[in-house]
């Protein structure tokens, strides 16, 4: 049996072995590499930057997901959420999955360490979760009046009663969803709120289901997508380059700053996303190699049964 | 009268609902959020419904010892167990079910998704092959978005991201978009023999 033949019929346990290390050893030990950003990422940090210091204007982050994605979305949550407290942008935050409502306190709670002014009911305000049946009153309902729809934040507030509410009525005020799922729900939002209310919808999705949204991002119904961990890499980046310093986005700042993620000036909870991208990165290149290898092999064993 | 009692609900039901999409008459709004205002109602029942059926699946299976039989004990428990510290100390931070959360839910969940990147490679290695001009497409595809997706690819070259958004842009949209109008179309075919009453499976078989 000569080298090919061992590689056709190689263990697949030595493959998982070699993604184990190819994952955990840039995990472990997190190196710099540069995060290029592309425009759709570009596009949710640009429209959620608008709304700075503004207090007719806000955003509604809806995470539609469980535990088993947490690599790729929460990263994007806490980024969101620490672009808007950076940049006094105020944020409403819902969930219609009951598994999502500890996330949703998990990364509010990691997000607003840093921000020790920031305050429940003022400057954020987390709806929780409603029943999933409640979704589509809900959604119809904050196009008239926020307030009456939600009726109650997670602390169990009347939320029309919020100092946050002032000058925050509809969707008109309200002006960006954003969805965060590992599935096509951002698709409700735009059917209702962007087609009945004119919304800004934005999408934050895991990397397998990006491709589903496409349609959506070409067509401009949605104004912009994060997807995976990527997505969530570029976003980090750009909140580190601009929004903690006070700059406004500049496409050739992004292009030609590079950050470092070893040094300890960024706090890890805020460049998660550019670590697992070192993960990433190292996994992707194993998993070409496999293909590259198991090709060669192929093509050699079968010239040598032809021959 | 078991077959047509669900045929009327379903039938009437069904051209209620399709009239109400077009018509913006406020009798018809009213009707809505009367139907909406019984939905809050049911989804409780539907919650005990779940948890009666979990129970009811679990017993059953611990009371005939089944095959691993052992892991209904678990699986209960963890419901109860969990449902109590819920009910008991709430379930913000710092609390028993929050630490279950982050500490038993979060990492189980996320080390069932994250196997997929083992299967994922050992696939690709065993079934990504060359064999015909389609497959060496996808395969050429395939391995040009796995570069876009990393640093990697633009450090190779600008165009391995350029032509990974295009492949995404271009024959991606493409396909999906011819799939979601099948969808679509097969969904409103289905939607009509249902409402019909020429599709009748949902009602289950026998008499």
């Amino acid at each position: 049996m000569n080298f090919f033949d061992r590689m056709q019929n190689l263990d697949r346990r030595w493959i998982y072995l070699v993604v184990a290390l190819a994952i955990i050893v840039p995990l472990l030990i997190p190196f710099n590499s540069k995060t290029y950003t592309t425009e759709p990422s570009e596009n949710v940090y640009k429209m959620i930057d608008s709304f700075a210091g503004k207090d007719n204007k806000a955003i509604l982050m809806c995470v539609s997901h469980d535990a088993s994605t947490i690599a790729e979305l929460f990263p994007m949550e806490v980024s969101v959420l620490r672009h808007c407290f950076e940049r006094d942008i105020k944020v409403f935050t819902i969930c219609f999955m009951p598994q999502s409502a500890p996330l949703v306190d998990y990364a509010i709670n990691t997000a607003k360490e840093d921000f020790p002014n920031i305050k429940s009911g003022v400057n954020y305000c987390n709806f929780g979760y409603k029943p999933y049946s409640l979704f589509l009153p809900i959604l119809l309902g904050m196009g008239d009046n926020i307030g009456e729809a939600v009726e109650t934040d997670a602390e169990g507030r009347k939320v029309e009663n919020l100092e946050i509410m002032e000058n925050i009525r509809n969707y008109e005020d309200l002006n960006l969803v954003m969805d965060f799922s590992a599935s096509g729900s951002v698709i409700s939002w735009i059917t209702y709120a962007r087609v009945k209310f004119g919304v800004n919808v934005a999408a934050g999705i895991t990397a397998v289901m990006a491709a589903d949204n496409y349609p959506y991002l070409q067509s401009g119904q949605l104004i912009g997508m994060l997807s995976g961990l990527k997505g969530a890499a570029e976003y980090e980046k750009m909140v580190d380059v601009f929004a903690a310093k006070g700059k406004a986005f500049s496409k050739e700042t992004i292009n030609n700053t590079w950050i470092k993620i070893t040094g300890n000036d960024i706090p890890t909870k805020f460049k998660k996303a550019r670590i697992g991208m070192n993960a990433q990165s190292i996994a992707h290149i194993m998993i070409i190699v496999f293909i590259i290898l198991g090709n060669i092999g192929y093509f050699v064993n079968k010239n040598k049964k032809k021959g | 009268m078991k077959r047509q009692i669900p045929l009327i609900i379903v039938m009437s039901l069904g051209f209620l609902f399709f009239a109400h999409t077009f018509i913006p008459h406020k009798f018809s709004q009213d009707f809505y959020d009367w139907y909406v205002s019984w939905t809050k109602a049911m989804s409780p029942f539907a919650v005990i419904l779940g948890i009666m059926s979990l129970f009811m699946v679990h017993t059953t299976k611990i009371q005939r010892k089944v095959p691993n039989w052992q892991y209904s004990f678990v699986t209960l428990g963890a419901l109860v167990f969990t449902a109590f510290a819920g009910f008991a100390w709430g379930t913000n931070e710092g609390t028993p079910f929050m630490w279950l959360f982050k500490n038993v839910q979060m990492p189980m969940s996320a080390t069932m998704f994250s196997l997929l990147a083992f299967y994922i490679a050992s696939a690709a290695y065993k079934a990504f092959r060359a064999r015909s001009a389609q497959a060496t497409v996808l395969l050429i595809a395939a391995i040009i978005v796995m570069l876009g997706q990393v640093p990697l690819g633009q450090i190779i070259s600008k165009w391995i991201p350029i032509t990974s958004t295009w492949i995404l842009n271009v024959p991606n949209l493409a396909a999906k978009r011819g799939i979601m109008t099948g969808v679509g179309l097969g969904m409103v075919a289905t939607s009509l023999k249902i409402i019909l009453g020429i599709e009748r499976t949902y009602l289950g078989g026998g008499d």
